[in-house]
């Protein structure tokens, strides 16, 4: 297939508000994303239920709401690299060199988990765990390596 | 009485020819993926990601966890297109 790419370089106006764009690239944004997901759950939420209520094409009037997304989601990421900084790298180093993959590193998710939750409380949940079972994160045996 | 070395001279060749070649190949593999272990089963979602680390850091497998992009970067993202002739 005979393919073109467009890149659009006209800014946009300057009625609306700059945020710059979360500068974290796949690994470190996959490691950080549990994290992204306990702080900024709220804002997740409006942003996803105003895009919801505009069936799906809400573009120009979620802009607000995704301005908060992406606010809160720099937020942690700051914060993690200037409290974490060395078990995080650690940990995105690990996911990078295993396809993106967390269950290949748990050995280094542990003491990212305590940092993070010791220096900044955020925890990470896996939404939707059925009641009484152990998170796959906290287990102690794990069945593949 | 002593080994016909003179023999084995086309297997060395044959060995030799395979090793180069193979060594080759995983040494170009290796480089194109920054030295890192190469990625897999690769859906949608991995290639725009990927396509979006290459637009912030320059090559395919690059990270970065700044947490803020650099300026350019909210005008540098792609649209693909296909021109029409009609």
């Amino acid at each position: 297939f005979h393919q073109t790419v467009l890149v659009d370089k006209t800014p946009l106006p300057d009625s609306i508000p700059k945020v710059s764009e979360v500068g974290a690239t796949s690994a470190p944004l996959m490691s950080v994303s549990f994290f992204i997901g306990d702080r900024c759950a709220p804002y997740n939420d409006d942003y996803m239920l105003c895009k919801h209520e505009a069936g799906g094409k809400g573009e120009m009037e979620c802009l607000k709401e995704g301005r908060r997304v992406t606010r809160c989601a720099i937020s942690v990421v700051d914060d993690i690299n200037k409290h974490c900084l060395n078990e995080f790298r650690a940990h995105w180093e690990c996911l990078d060199n295993n396809n993106q993959q967390l269950w290949n590193c748990r050995k280094e998710e542990k003491p990212l988990n305590d940092c993070v939750f010791k220096s900044l409380g955020l925890r990470k949940i896996i939404p939707d765990t059925p009641k009484g079972r152990v998170p796959i994160h906290e287990q102690a045996f794990q069945r593949f390596k | 009485m002593p080994v016909p070395f003179e023999a084995l001279i086309p297997y060395a060749i044959m060995i030799g020819m395979f090793g180069v070649s193979g060594a080759g190949l995983s040494l170009l593999r290796n480089y194109t993926n920054d030295w890192k272990r190469p990625r897999r089963s690769l859906d949608q979602w991995d290639r725009v990601m990927m396509d979006r680390d290459a637009r912030l850091t320059g090559s395919l497998r690059g990270q970065s966890a700044n947490p803020r992009a650099p300026p350019g970067f909210e005008l540098s993202s792609t649209w693909k297109i296909e021109e029409r002739i009609i």
